[in-house]
């Protein structure tokens, strides 16, 4: 078997994985990608409307700061995120995009002069600043105050990721393309690498390494109706999650995208909304003012698409043969808008519905969208349970975006983690902890287990079919742990799941074919994605509340009280059916700002009586400092700069002052 | 309007697939390269990225081929789809005749049946022509600070060359890289257009002479605009070949 | 920063298309020089005069045709040079051509293809052509030509050199535009496909014209066949010249 060495690997090729293994390699350290696809095809590049940085440079932008970017953020977390985290994150998204922008990314740029914008409905005229003319540019989209959401036309994610993988190319860093990690190697609570199977030969190898990083994106693949790539299936989180050592964080929160198209799944950007698009009924009528008559269609993505369900089930829903949906209608926006803003949108309408969405209505029903938890982490990104592991961006629960995430947070989360994470991977290697006593034994030991896994399904007598039981399980889960849950179907899906993990390990190929084997990979997949569904659906079983995108209607009310808690997930022996949770506080006495209600959604919470005490203590010590000045009152509530790299501490420009 | 066409029809696609397994031929019963034929009921809104995955899991589960994210962006589904290059996945049936006939994509190294290694292939180009921002000043820029302006219209036109997604099409429609492996290709030299556009680049056209000023470059290309008609993406790859084509023809070192 | 880039690649490129810029010129020219045989022979004597020079020095020198023949031999020459520098070099690269054009059914590419077939041939009969004209430069004229056609059997090689020519020379100024712009400029399809109809349009016109002359010469050459190597006089000096 070869083995490889170097010293740091990260697992996963997108734009938080390359920009942590940027960081690293420019602090002098050997550093490998490995990716199931070729780096510049990963799921980053589907992310279209925007990064969200408070530059505050367009007139929907003015006055914006790291203040407020911090406060939607928390409000959108439903009160679910590491506070500290979304300051350090806030602090340093706009030197992240300003990175980016000398890297090479065409940003879309500021015009002075007269604009016609879509507000309700209705066609306003803008006039943008001269001083503002040529610097970046922002969007409005969901549960934010300001226009911040940078954005290269609808293709952010896209240029985004080339940019990123061009750097990474510049800077001589190979990436592994159709390589898959099946294991973590570790002992006694350290990782040191990983075991990996070369999808295009079948061949196990194994790379070793000082510092592991897990960047492999989200795990929407347990679901039927998704907007993620057919990638995604979290293997990174499982892959930690089967080390017994790591743990994983608010599994239950996933988010669903309002505007899939229907039935496929395929995303249509939140940029359709935030640039003035409509939600309707089957009636033609717009119903999103009914429920929410301040935000919108703009509400955060959990009450959205909340509210098209709802809508739905009132019988509004417009009718086809592959079941209900409603409609998107960014006609409104006309020809030349869609043309220049939005012109993947038209394409994928165009394409997989033969229509134009100038002059037609997009058939839309929310689909599951984005994995919240992930491998958990301290604010320097390394595992909680497993030192030497760390990871970033949507496989990670650095924990910025709680139980629900906003639009554009999520593309900002992968560069600016990223950013961070790859500094303090080369600090973990530059420091004592850095080095590793690995005996080949040990990698032998876990490459050989796997060998062993594999043989045992080319092998083995059994009866099972996995695409079948990838099938039960994404229906299952898109069925019973979907936007809105109850306890008895939860419970029903925990059984489900339970009794699929046992028939998975009975598993038959029909092709024994060497090498890339598409049947052998889905087999060994399923297992590893049916403890991650198992993970969501004890954990939202578990949570007897409705925070952010996590509903239960038989627990409308979000319960400060007894829920101001991070699930934690281990699976502690191989053997388990289940994992085993525990419960992380958040401690509102910490916190910069405590539980409120999030100015959209419901009012009704069950508040914690730490909230209100917090608040008179802000007040007071707010009231201490009459002349301080913004950054003064946060150092004073909850300072944060510490924790960030030396370099990423300074304050950020703007147009009108620091 | 506004319907999801109901109309019912179901034909029997003939999908004939070119199978080969390389890392199959030590072993089993390869037959080597041949073309099989998959039967497959047609469905409302069927995309071959739906049959195709109906054909693995339910007549042949060793059937290799890439998608990853089925909606056209990432560039990973290209293949021949009746003689021509295309995206599988935003391919619908009912656009095809009854026989469908699926090849992988000519010109890059083949994986298995319709999977081909572009990635290796576009990470080569991407090294062999620095496909990224050269400036000196690059290591000391100044992150706190207020971002460098760019004109509107000119960050808009930089993208518009950005929007490649590598999936190859440009170069299995092109005849000079089907004889010449050497050939760059539209894909290789949209490149050097974009970054020749863009102002953060600072190389001059005797870089970028030393790049493609040769028959592997723009000299190789011999206009058959193949790939300016297969551009999933609808690139103006014939326009910006042309235009490098004049300034490298200029320059004087 | 002095380095020393190697500009051949992009001379010999330009080359090619400027020795095939000026064949198309020249191809085009010609076709109006030789068709007007339409408008009588003696129009035609007057062109072959004016070749030899006899308007500008008051006799003929059939020595300039003989020249402009070597200037248009050797201008062939080295586009044929240049440009066989692009056609498939092996039976490898002959094979995958063929099989990536037959799969593609793509107008551009096929038309690629008739132009190496078109210049391959053209490297005959455009050498043939001309090596007449250099040796034979005075054997030019309405009875003298039409003999060659018709009675030397010159036609067959004169409709395939037609055929032949305004097939490559037609789509070569197609490609020339495309290549260099400013067709391609524009970007816009719609240009495109304007230039391609003009390109079909010239090349009809020119071989429909082409067809024309080359009738006429063998009708005149049939009518002329008991009388092989008569000159043919001018109608107004006929007698005088007798």
């Amino acid at each position: 078997m070869q083995i490889i060495y170097t010293d740091v690997l990260v697992i996963g090729g997108g734009l938080a994985g390359q920009r942590a293994a940027i960081g690293a390699k420019r602090r002098g350290h050997d550093t490998i990608v490995l990716s199931l696809v070729p780096a510049k095809r990963s799921h980053s590049a589907a992310a279209q409307g925007g990064m969200q940085a408070s530059l505050a440079n367009c007139l929907g932008g003015a006055g914006d700061n790291e203040d407020i970017h911090f406060q939607d953020t928390v409000r959108g977390s439903d009160w679910g995120a590491d506070q500290e985290v979304v300051r350090m994150f806030t602090h340093a998204a706009p030197k992240a995009i300003r990175e980016l922008a000398a890297w090479g990314v065409p940003w879309s740029r500021v015009e002075r002069g007269d604009h016609e914008i879509t507000v309700d409905g209705e066609k306003q005229t803008i006039s943008e600043n001269e001083a503002a003319h040529g610097l970046i540019t922002g969007r409005n989209f969901g549960g934010t105050q300001k226009w911040r959401a940078c954005y290269v036309s609808d293709g952010t994610g896209h240029a985004m990721l080339y940019t990123m993988s061009n750097r990474a190319i510049a800077e001589g860093i190979p990436v592994h393309e159709r390589m898959e990690a099946v294991a973590l190697i570790h002992d006694e609570g350290r990782c040191s690498g990983a075991i990996v199977r070369n999808l295009m030969t079948g061949e196990i190898l194994a790379y070793v390494a000082k510092a592991t990083c897990i960047a492999t994106g989200g795990f929407g693949r347990i679901y039927r109706a998704s907007t993620n790539a057919i990638i995604n299936e979290g293997m990174g989180a499982a892959i930690a999650l089967e080390t017994g050592r790591a743990t994983l964080s608010n599994m239950e929160a996933v988010q669903f995208h309002p505007t899939g198209i229907f039935p496929s799944g395929i995303l249509v950007t939140e940029g359709c909304r935030g640039d003035g698009g409509l939600l309707l009924d089957a009636n033609g009528h717009r119903f999103m003012p009914d429920y929410e008559p301040k935000k919108k269609e703009l509400a955060s993505r959990d009450v959205v698409s909340r509210r098209m369900e709802q809508h739905i089930a009132a019988g509004q829903g417009v009718k086809s043969r592959f079941g209900e949906h409603l409609w998107l209608d960014i006609r409104l926006l006309g020809r030349e808008h869609i043309d220049r803003n939005l012109r993947e949108v038209k394409e994928i309408c165009q394409y997989f519905l033969g229509i134009d969405p100038a002059k037609e209505l997009i058939p839309v029903r929310p689909a599951q969208h984005y994995s919240m938890g992930g491998v958990r982490t301290n604010p320097n990104g390394e595992s909680q349970g497993l030192r030497g592991l760390f990871a970033v961006g949507e496989a990670a629960c650095w924990d910025i975006h709680g139980f629900n995430r906003l639009g554009g947070n999520s593309v900002a989360e992968t560069v600016v983690a990223g950013m961070i994470v790859g500094e303090s991977i080369a600090d973990f290697c530059d420091s004592a902890d850095g080095s590793i006593n690995v005996s080949t034994a040990l990698v032998e030991k876990f490459a050989r287990k796997q060998t062993q896994q594999l043989a045992n399904f080319t092998l083995a007598s059994g009866t099972e079919n996995a695409f079948d039981l990838t099938r039960q399980m994404q229906e299952t889960m898109t069925s019973k742990v979907g936007i809105f849950r109850h306890g008895d179907q939860l419970q029903e899906a925990v059984n489900t799941l339970q009794n699929l993990l046992l028939r998975s390990r009975n598993i038959n190929l029909r092709s024994a074919t060497r090498g890339p084997n598409p049947e052998l990979v889905a087999a060994y997949r399923l297992p590893r994605m049916l403890k991650l569904a198992q993970c969501v659906a004890l954990g939202a079983l578990q949570r007897t509340e409705s925070r952010g995108a996590h509903y239960r209607d038989d627990y409308p009310q979000r319960n400060d009280l007894e829920w101001m808690q991070r699930t934690l997930a281990v699976w502690s022996e191989a053997k388990d059916e289940l994992p085993t949770l525990s419960y992380e506080p958040l401690s509102i006495m910490r916190m910069e700002l405590p539980p409120g209600w999030r100015g959209y959604g419901a009012k009704d919470y069950i508040e914690h009586p730490e909230s209100a005490l917090r608040r008179q203590e802000i007040d007071r010590i707010i009231a201490t400092m009459p002349d301080a000045d913004r950054h003064a009152h946060q150092a004073a509530l909850m300072p944060f700069l510490d924790k960030l790299p030396p370099h990423l501490r300074p304050l950020n420009q703007r147009l009108s002052k620091f | 309007m506004n319907n999801i066409p109901l109309a019912e029809e179901h034909r029997m696609l003939q999908i004939q697939i070119l199978r080969h397994n390389p890392s199959a031929l030590l072993c089993d019963s390869d037959k080597g390269s041949h073309l099989q034929t998959f039967e497959v009921e047609e469905a409302l809104g069927m995309t071959l990225f739906i049959a195709l995955n109906e054909i693995r899991e339910e007549q042949d589960p060793s059937l290799q081929f890439d998608f990853v994210c089925r909606a056209g962006i990432c560039g990973s589904c290209g293949m021949i789809i009746n003689g021509r290059p295309g995206l599988a996945c935003r391919t619908l049936t009912k656009d095809l005749p009854d026989v469908i006939v699926l090849a992988p994509l000519p010109g890059f190294e083949l994986i298995g049946d319709l999977s081909v290694n572009t990635g290796k292939w576009m990470r080569g180009m991407s090294e062999h022509l620095e496909t990224w921002v050269h400036n000196q000043e690059l290591e000391e820029i100044n992150i706190d600070v207020i971002e460098e302006r760019m004109e509107p219209r000119l960050a808009e036109q930089i993208y518009e060359l950005e929007r490649c997604i590598e999936c190859g099409c440009c170069i299995a429609a092109c005849g000079t890289t089907q004889m010449r492996e050497e050939f760059v290709g539209a894909a290789g030299l949209n490149q050097i257009a974009r970054f020749r556009l863009d102002p953060r680049d600072k190389r001059s056209d005797a870089d970028y002479y030393e790049l493609i000023g040769n028959d592997a470059g723009v000299f190789g290309c011999m206009t058959l605009l193949g790939c300016e008609d297969m551009c999933p993406k609808n690139l103006p790859l014939a326009t910006q070949i042309a235009f490098l084509r004049r300034r490298m023809a200029m320059t004087t070192g | 920063m002095n380095r020393k880039l190697n500009l051949w690649p992009a001379r010999l490129d330009l080359l090619q298309s400027l020795s095939g810029l000026a064949l198309v010129v020249f191809v085009w020219c010609h076709m109006f020089f030789e068709s007007s045989i339409l408008l009588g022979k003696d129009a035609m004597l007057w062109v072959t005069k004016m070749f030899e020079g006899e308007h500008f020095f008051g006799e003929p020198y059939p020595l300039l045709v003989s020249a402009i023949a070597g200037i248009i031999f050797l201008l062939v020459a080295l586009h044929a040079i240049l440009a066989l520098r692009k056609f498939p070099s092996s039976y490898r690269q002959y094979h995958r051509f063929h099989l990536h054009m037959n799969g593609l059914h793509h107008s551009d590419t096929t038309l690629w293809y008739l132009q190496v077939i078109t210049g391959f041939l053209l490297f005959f009969l455009a050498s043939t052509h001309l090596y007449t004209v250099l040796v034979q430069p005075d054997n030019i004229g309405p009875y003298a030509s039409s003999d060659r056609i018709w009675s030397g059997r010159f036609w067959i090689m004169y409709a395939l050199l037609l055929l032949s020519a305004h097939l490559h020379a037609g789509a070569g100024a197609y490609r020339l535009a495309m290549k260099w712009g400013p067709a391609s400029l524009t970007g816009s399809k719609a240009a495109r496909h304007k230039l391609k109809t003009a390109m079909w349009c010239i090349i009809g016109f020119f071989l429909i014209l082409g067809a024309a002359s080359l009738a006429t010469y063998m009708k005149l050459g049939y009518d002329h066949r008991d009388h092989i190597g008569e000159r043919y006089m001018p109608s107004s000096h006929q007698v005088q010249q007798e």
